[in-house]
């Protein structure tokens, strides 16, 4: 998987700039002359030279490549970089001939072959014998090697970039069992994709996280930024159990209020969106965090910045084949703690008892006696098994009605379900999941290639939601001549994923703690039964719900990629073009079934159909020029010019009133009903002038500069900005004091501090007023009409021409150590932003009028954290390898100010009635629970007596009461402020969503063929509103299904020391008709989200079916989760956005809302068991 | 993309269009998929009939429905709102974005010079109209808030104080629309002179200026006439002022036009504000079951052997009511006498609910036992069966329909006349318009009619009334008799029997100083009967105007400091 990097590593090798003179030297001598020169080690069979002699040669600032033709050419001796050495070899002429051939030759040959840690065999591996520098070779292209050596007791040391090196002994033996490196992706000399360009790692002066991609993959998931998840420092991601929901990202917390998603750069092209990309495909992924590392990406960088680079082909042809086959299991039990019909009776006769305690009761369900009688049947309510009113015969439901009087005529026959539907299980059910990924790839001196082709199928565990994808990738590139690069990366991919709005009222899973456990899922006919009549809430049948969205589907397509050219001139300089984007298109549709099994049913039917088209593109080209002067200053420079231009339009309709109901038939034409459409079209666009330098200085201090200037056509009085950032390093273990530290291997302290921006949260039509008509809002019957409107426009959007930049001002220090020889690599960062000009979209006073208002520059944020990632590898035996990486984040954000006399605003108002859970305030963090805090329960009539008492004393005013709408067994609230009465000053912070810190912890282990692999992901310190409990755990809250605290651990005379307050028929500002503490849970939570175990066959066993490596695996995801939050699943994303029958583009993000951790019915992640197979041909 | 600049705008038909939008704000809604209403909160938050802020807070009616089901109601019903209270926030917004319109049109009316200026003046006119009965609305619920005209920049609104009694200007806004608007209009949804002309009568009423009002109601009466012409009357029959196919006749002053099925997939503009006011459970209305009558209301409407109502000992004479008997057992109506208004106005168990069958009682109320918001429906603003396809909108859960609402109907002005004259000492005068309303109702015409046959309510009625309807005008020389308090309370209670869930209620007894000891009383007697406004109270010098929305005071600053004041009480 390194393959890239190893690439970039040979060639920056043989583009370093070598002066010398030679004159009357032997080849080999020359060739040690320049290793000296350039710092290179050369390896070969001494027996490759001869002794001739070359003549005088001058070369001055001239590439290594081209040093070494003119050197090694006429000895006809070949080279080729292996690892970090070159490698020089004969030129295959045929019997080796001449005058020289009779040199002593070495005694002993030794063959042998080198595989990386998935068994395949490594090309290019350096084999060295121990205590010599130039007896060696390198691997060819299967890993294969031989080499003479000296002596049979000798010790070869393999390595290879990105590998820890190995030694074997040679023990007299000619053939070599196999030898396999394991993986060492922290080795200092990699190499790491950054803003325009690579660097090795051990030059980075900015925070970049290098994500391994390998572990990364082994997550079961359509999306790669899913994967990340636990794997990266400073990286935050919420995601649900949905099959293609993309998740929240966020590196190093909340920068803005609106769209906090960071910039995703695949293969040089920046986009928004990378959910359809194929997680095999990806070869490397680097996270640029803070300003010295992403402030290169100018005014979309604030929000991080991740790059991706995709796999590309080396070596021989090779094709492999990676699949994977599961399940998925939905948790088993009474998920949510329902009642059964029985126990919901019950619970309704206490509430009613206690509301009115001398009131007999005479329900129409449950009867009236002391105790309630479950009914036969609920439609006819009540009725019992023999009553002439359940006689089929008078059954009269048609599903596909489409008019008012036969809707009327309805008589609905539904058996009372005793034992008690389970709602969930029936929604949620057990599901495959699959995957089947192809990969094609080569390379030579020519070019190299990578096709692969992937079937993605998730099945939802939730009926009717799944994600089905298919992309295909091509990357190639060709080597034109020595110096010319042209080359393409391109995917495209279908994709077809229904799903739904989780975390919302109104969903399927909403509705499935929500709607009655009486109630069956079909009445006597097989048609749907629901809560029809009286008594039995109204929400809806959960099942009926998906079911009907059975047939409502869409694909999208989206082509991504580039295509760019590279040319090498005037020894120091490279010039790259890069022109890349995106074209995709999708089209969704759904049609809207009347209901007639619920209360409050819908009595129209409704075809909607939109589609979705759009394109942009990133043009970029730089001018690169590195120099180093004397081995001793080294420098980049950098400069560059980038045009980028979005656009798409939307269009789509809605037609009512279908005949028939058939999915042939039904269109946006075949509707009887007025059509409606809609279409909508954007555009914006970014010019940037970009520039880099990076300098070292002996390998020891190290200096970075970037600036961008951008111009965005979002802005208008202000479309420029400046975004300069500055970092340096000093690699401390090189400095002759700590020479002799030995268990210090490498120290390295960084700092940096920048300027990053965003421009994602101004809409392009910021700058201005305007009024525009709307039918449902600003259209008028003037003429007394009773069936049509006449236009009328109204204002809808107020104008600040003066929007600029946020501007996100960055500092981070850290260091980078690797002590004991590599067994433990430690990074360790401190940041501190602090997001100036901050965009927030004013929510003016009333008085001001409506329409959209502007974005305006006013709000400041903070934000500051620790990120460590820390990794080991130990080999306890030479069978028994160990290895350990651990991540950990933190972030704290905290709003300074929002505008001038603003402190505060709201979200989440749900069913609090103008009240809201979430309050985004000055000195707080963003997305913080607000409410009243509860502080036990009222006990007796005393109790409240002496509150009032009390308040009426302080206050002064013989009227006053301590707390409205109290009573026995409701909420005491805390007067927070102290006042002696509770008013809405005593609100106070409830809790927080943010985590104090999130972490992820990787263990790996082999032993012989065998590989094992366990990953844990884990918050603390977040909060969880748990808005189920509000429709659960109160009898007054709407007449549904509720739960075992509400019957068995609520406040009675009898139990004081309840959870939930005294169950009622109405609800009141003491029980849950405000945002209370109630609700707030802990929400952190350790989760074994993934254990592997895998068993790689031997290879002598494969040699005859022509397979090269054949690894088999079993895998369970999202294993066991510890945590004392009580609902579904604590990992809450954000409300999530369908995408699928809004006319919205793929490019909308998910994450631009500053409310999240409410729990109104989540998508939980389900139990994954796979098996899987990994071939190599 | 799509949209429009004031200079593209700055036209005869763009500042129309303008005018149109602030029309199009009347009824406060908007629907982008969800009810809401032009500010973006719950639709039924800013309904233009007030049935929140004027008949439940005045104790026509309760929230009805489930506990918990915008419980917010209750807690305006009851006195114990706090300022945070959502409600007042969505009504306030968008009252204001009216406001907003009305200046928007004056502004880009400004700009635009090709105007004539008749069509100028008749633009400016209708514009000042509906900012003074957007204004109106702002007085009777806050008293004192901000004004904002067409002179004041949208950045300049937020810092405009509200410690400036309103009144002037609303008058003068009035004034210029009666001196500056036609007669009759070319299109009936526009207000003409008459309708501007009482708006300023009504606002002089509020103000106690009785005789200024007297001019006014004067004209208004002997020569009034509809924006189509029609001579103000009352109509024949009381039901045909909420039937969308007798809309827009000779009682409609002004009123806001509905449309059903516009096309739009929505009911936006199908009096979405009062969506939820339908009976619930297994009625053909789906949803919602709330704004039921209160069983004070429905008591109000007994009559004594004379045939004249129990102003005050009304309660002591209960009508009967089927709470806690299910819809399978057997009930009888109550037989006593009674004003025939009530079966026009309360939907109550065995009475024929318009033409959609007998009301079966708790099947079609909503919570269990009608113990929390007793057991009657609405009934003023449902629909007819005969007609729903084309007066009733069901593009969303709970139903819309085209019947207007009508923000001053004739009956209104009569009663308002009537206590002018009284006020004024003309009781003779008044009880002659007393007189008017009540002989209408009295009508058999306007009797309810048991159906020929219960199961099939569409074929027609029988010649049998479905209540024992008695009711008669005031002999002459009652008023004279009774003297000028005795008088006004008549005047007072014929008020709230004909026009009980329009809205009025609760701004009534503010302006009479009657709420304290009227309401009080109210949730004595009505927490007898049901659970939900148990604690209710009403606190003189606070509850009379309700509290300036907390989130405005926090919004509407000026240097750094508030520019809106807390209304008495709230603070």
């Amino acid at each position: 998987s390194m393959a890239r990097a190893h690439d970039t590593y040979g060639q920056e090798l043989l583009n370093r700039r070598v002066s010398l003179q030679l004159a009357n030297l032997t080849v080999e001598q020359a060739i040690s002359r320049i290793g000296k020169e350039v710092d290179v080690k050369f390896m070969y069979n001494p027996r490759i030279f001869t002794q001739q002699r070359i003549g005088a040669l001058t070369f001055t600032n001239e590439r290594l490549s081209d040093v070494l033709d003119r050197v090694l050419g006429p000895a006809a001796i070949s080279y080729e970089v292996g690892g970090k050495t070159i490698i020089l070899k004969r030129v295959a002429t045929g019997p080796e001939s001449g005058p020289n051939v009779e040199k002593p030759v070495p005694p002993i040959t030794v063959t042998g072959r080198v595989l990386d840690e998935t068994g395949a065999g490594l090309p290019g591996a350096t084999v060295l014998v121990k205590g010599t520098s130039n007896i060696g070779t390198a691997t060819d292209a299967d890993g294969k090697f031989s080499l003479n050596v000296p002596d049979g007791n000798a010790t070869l040391v393999i390595s290879s970039i990105s590998y820890t090196s190995q030694e074997i002994a040679i023990n007299n033996r000619t053939t070599l069992p196999d030898i396999k490196l394991a993986s060492d992706v922290k080795s200092l000399s990699e190499v790491v994709v950054v803003g325009y360009g690579t660097q090795r790692k051990k030059d980075l002066t900015g925070a970049v996280a290098v994500v391994n991609v390998a572990e990364l993959q082994t997550q079961p998931t359509s999306q790669i930024t899913n994967q990340l998840q636990g794997r990266a420092s400073g990286v935050t991601v919420l995601g649900s159990g949905q099959p293609g929901e993309a998740p929240q990202v966020r590196i190093r917390g909340l920068n803005t209020f609106g769209n906090n998603q960071p910039l995703y750069v695949v293969d040089g092209v920046p986009t928004q969106n990378i959910n359809d990309i194929n997680p095999n495909d990806v070869a490397s992924m680097q996270v640029l965090k803070d300003a010295g590392s992403a402030s290169i990406y100018g005014s979309r960088a604030a929000n991080g910045v991740i790059i991706i680079t995709t796999r590309r082909g080396n070596g021989k042809v090779k094709v492999q084949y990676d699949s994977y086959y599961g399940t998925q299991i939905p948790k088993s039990g009474n998920v949510w703690n329902l009642l059964n019909p029985q126990e919901t009776a019950q619970l309704k006769f206490n509430a009613l008892r206690n509301a009115n305690p001398n009131t007999a009761i005479n329900d129409p369900l449950y009867g009236s006696g002391a105790t309630p009688v479950l009914p036969d049947y609920i439609s006819p309510q009540g009725a019992k098994e023999g009553d002439a009113s359940v006689n089929p015969a008078l059954y009269n439901v048609n599903p596909t009605y489409n008019s008012a009087d036969q809707y009327n005529s309805f008589y609905r026959i539904t058996r009372a379900n005793k034992t008690g539907t389970d709602w969930f299980h029936e929604i949620f059910k057990a599901a495959p999941i699959m995957s089947q990924n192809l990969a094609v790839s080569g390379g030579g001196p020519q070019g190299n290639y990578l096709f692969s082709f992937n079937y993605f199928n998730q099945q939802g565990t939730l009926i009717n939601t799944y994600l089905k994808r298919y992309t295909i990738r091509s990357n190639s590139q060709y080597n034109i001549r020595e110096n010319i690069r042209v080359g393409e990366n391109i995917a495209f991919s279908v994709t077809d994923n229904p799903r739904v709005n989780a975390l919302q009222e109104g969903s399927a899973i909403g509705m499935a703690f929500r709607e009655q456990t009486i109630i069956p899922v079909y009445d006597i006919m097989g048609n749907y039964a629901g809560g029809y009549g009286q008594g039995l809430g109204n929400a809806s049948n959960p099942v009926a719900v998906q079911q009907r969205t059975a047939n409502n589907k869409g694909l999208n397509n989206r082509l991504f990629g580039n295509m760019y050219a590279e040319i090498d001139f005037l020894k120091d300089f490279t010039a790259r073009t890069s022109f890349g984007g995106e074209i995709f298109m999708g089209n969704f549709h759904s049609f809207t079934y009347p209901t007639y099994e619920n209360q409050e049913n819908t009595t129209t039917n409704s075809y909607t159909e939109n589609t979705f088209n759009g394109s942009n593109w990133t043009w970029t080209n730089t001018v690169q020029y590195q120099h180093n002067f004397n081995n001793t200053h080294d420098l980049k420079v950098l400069v560059g010019t980038e045009a980028y231009k979005n656009q798409g339009r939307n269009v789509g309709g809605t037609t009512q009133s279908y005949f028939s109901f058939d999915p042939n038939f039904t269109n946006l034409s075949t509707g009887s009903g007025t059509p409606t459409n809609y279409s909508n079209y954007y555009a914006d666009a970014l010019f940037s002038l970009i520039g880099r330098v990076d300098y070292s200085l002996k390998d020891k201090y190290l200096f970075g500069a970037t600036i961008r200037r951008d111009g965005s056509s979002r802005f208008l009085n202000y479309q420029y900005g400046w975004f300069p950032a500055v970092s340096a390093g000093w690699r401390a273990s090189q400095e002759d004091f700590l020479k002799g530290v030995t268990w210090l291997n490498d120290l390295k302290i960084r700092g940096g501090y920048g300027i990053m921006g965003n421009q994602l949260n101004v809409d392009p039509a910021n700058a201005y007023t305007t009024y525009g008509g709307d039918r449902t809002s600003s259209y008028y019957a003037i003429n007394g009409s009773n069936s049509a409107n006449t236009l009328g426009f109204q204002r809808t959007r107020i104008g600040n021409p003066d929007a600029r930049w946020e501007k996100n001002i960055n500092s981070n220090i850290g260091f980078d150590a690797s002590l004991w020889k590599g067994k433990l690599d430690l990074t360790v960062d401190y940041y501190n932003k602090e997001v100036r000009d901050l965009l927030y979209t004013l929510e003016l006073a009333g008085t001001a009028g409506l329409g959209t208002a502007p974005a305006v520059n006013v709000a400041k944020m903070r934000n500051h954290g620790l990120d460590i990632a820390a990794s080991t590898n130990l080999n306890i035996t030479s069978d028994l390898k160990i290895n350990a990486t651990a991540t950990f984040t933190s972030y704290n954000n905290k709003i300074v100010s929002l505008a001038d006399g603003i402190d505060y605003f709201d979200q989440e108002g749900r069913r609090f009635n103008g009240s809201y859970i979430v309050r985004n305030s000055v000195g707080h963090s963003i997305g913080q629970f607000f409410g009243y805090k509860t502080a036990g329960f009222w006990n007796s009539q005393a109790e409240i007596d002496a509150a009032n008492a009390q308040a009426q004393q302080k206050t002064g005013n013989s009227a006053a009461v301590y707390q409205s709408d109290v009573a026995v067994g409701r909420f005491r609230y805390a007067d927070t402020n102290g006042d002696g009465q509770i008013t809405d000053a005593d609100r106070t912070y409830l809790g927080n969503p943010n985590p104090k810190f999130s972490y992820g912890l990787n263990l790996g282990a082999t032993y012989k063929k065998f590989d094992f692999s366990i990953f844990f992901y884990g918050t603390q310190g977040n909060d969880i509103w748990n808005n189920v409990r509000w429709w659960t755990d109160f009898n007054a809250n709407f007449q549904g299904a509720k739960s075992q605290t509400a019957l068995y651990n609520s406040w009675t005379p009898e139990n004081h020391n309840a959870k939930a307050p005294i169950q009622e028929t109405v609800g009141s500002f003491s029980s849950a008709n405000v945002p209370n503490s109630y609700f707030v849970e802990n929400g952190s939570y350790l989760r074994a989200k993934n254990a592997q175990i895998g068993y790689t066959l031997p290879a002598n066993l494969l040699k005859k079916a022509g397979v090269e490596r054949l690894r088999v695996y079993v895998q369970a995801a999202n294993l066991f989760t510890i945590t004392k939050y009580s609902g579904l699943d604590p990992e809450i994303g954000t409300t999530s956005n369908t995408n699928n029958s809004s006319g919205g583009s793929l490019n909308q993000s998910f994450s631009n809302t500053t409310s999240f951790g409410i729990d109104e019915g989540v998508y939980p992640n389900q139990r994954q068991f796979l098996f899987g197979l990994n071939v190599t041909f | 993309q799509g949209a429009l600049s004031d200079e593209t705008l700055a036209t005869e038909s763009g500042v129309d269009a303008l005018l149109t939008g602030a029309y199009a704000a009347l009824d406060g809604q908007y629907n982008n998929g969800s009810a809401l209403n032009l500010s973006g909160s719950d639709a039924w938050q800013a309904s233009p009939s007030n049935w929140v802020y004027g008949s439940i807070a005045g104790g026509d009616a309760h929230k009805g429905s489930d506990g918990s089901d915008q419980p917010a109601i209750d807690a305006i019903a009851k006195f114990t709102s706090d300022p945070s209270n959502g409600f007042f926030n969505g009504k306030w917004r968008t009252v204001y974005e009216g406001i907003n319109r009305t200046n928007s049109t004056l502004r880009v009316l400004a700009k635009a010079t090709s105007v004539s200026d008749a069509k100028r003046t008749s633009f400016t006119a209708q514009a000042r109209f509906l900012r003074a009965h957007y204004y109106f609305e702002l007085k009777k619920l806050f008293n004192n808030v901000p004004w904002i005209d067409e002179t004041i920049e949208t950045s300049a609104a937020s810092s405009q104080p509200n410690n400036v009694d309103i009144w002037p200007k609303i008058e003068a806004d009035l004034k210029y629309a009666v001196d500056n608007l036609p007669a009759t209009q070319s299109d009936i949804g526009r207000a003409n002179k008459w309708a501007a002309m009482t708006y300023l009568a009504k606002a002089y009423l509020y103000e106690h200026k009785y005789a200024d009002a007297k001019t006014l109601f004067d004209q208004v009466i002997s020569s009034g006439v509809t924006s189509n012409g029609l001579k103000y009357a009352l109509v024949n029959k009381f039901h045909d002022n909420f039937d969308a196919a007798t809309e827009n006749n000779s009682e409609s002053v002004f009123a806001i036009q509905m449309v059903a099925n516009d096309g739009t997939g929505t009911i936006a503009s199908a009096n979405q504000g009062d969506m939820l006011n339908f009976p619930y459970g297994n009625s053909p209305f789906r949803c919602c079951g709330f704004f039921q009558p209160s069983q004070d209301l429905a008591n109000s409407y007994r009559t004594d052997a004379t045939g004249l109502p129990y102003v005050d000992a009304y309660n002591s004479h209960p009508v009967k009511n089927d709470q806690g008997v299910a819809s399978n057992q057997a009930f009888t109506p109550d037989a006593d006498n009674l004003d025939p208004r009530i079966d026009w106005t309360i939907g109550r168990r065995g009475i024929p609910y318009l033409d959609w069958g007998n009301h079966p009682g708790a099947d079609w109320i909503r919570s269990p036992g009608q113990t929390y918001a007793g057991p009657y429906s609405p009934k003023k603003n449902i629909y007819m069966q005969a007609t729903q396809d084309q007066y009733a909108d069901n593009h969303s859960w709970a139903p819309g329909t085209a019947i207007n609402l009508n923000l001053i109907r004739y009956a209104d002005v009569l009663l308002m006349a009537a206590e002018v004259e009284a006020q004024l000492g003309n009781l003779d005068q008044a009880q002659t318009y007393v007189n008017l309303v009540r002989a209408r109702a009295a009508n058999p015409v306007n009797f309810v009619y048991k159906y020929a046959n219960d199961a099939t309510p569409l074929a027609g009625y029988s010649t049998t009334t479905a209540a024992n309807y008695k009711m008669a005008v005031y002999p002459a020389g009652k008023f004279t008799g009774l003297g000028k308090d005795g008088a006004l309370k008549a005047i007072y209670f014929e008020r709230k029997l004909e026009l009980a869930m329009e809205g009025h209620r609760f701004f009534d007894l503010v302006r009479w100083g009657t709420a304290e000891a009227t309401l009080n009383a109210f949730f004595t007697y009505e927490s007898t009967v049901t659970t939900d406004i148990r604690g209710g109270h009403f606190t003189s010098g606070k509850s009379d105007y309700f509290p300036i929305p907390q989130r405005q005071i926090d919004l509407s600053t000026s240097s750094g400091k508030s520019s809106l004041t807390q209304n008495p009480g709230y603070n």
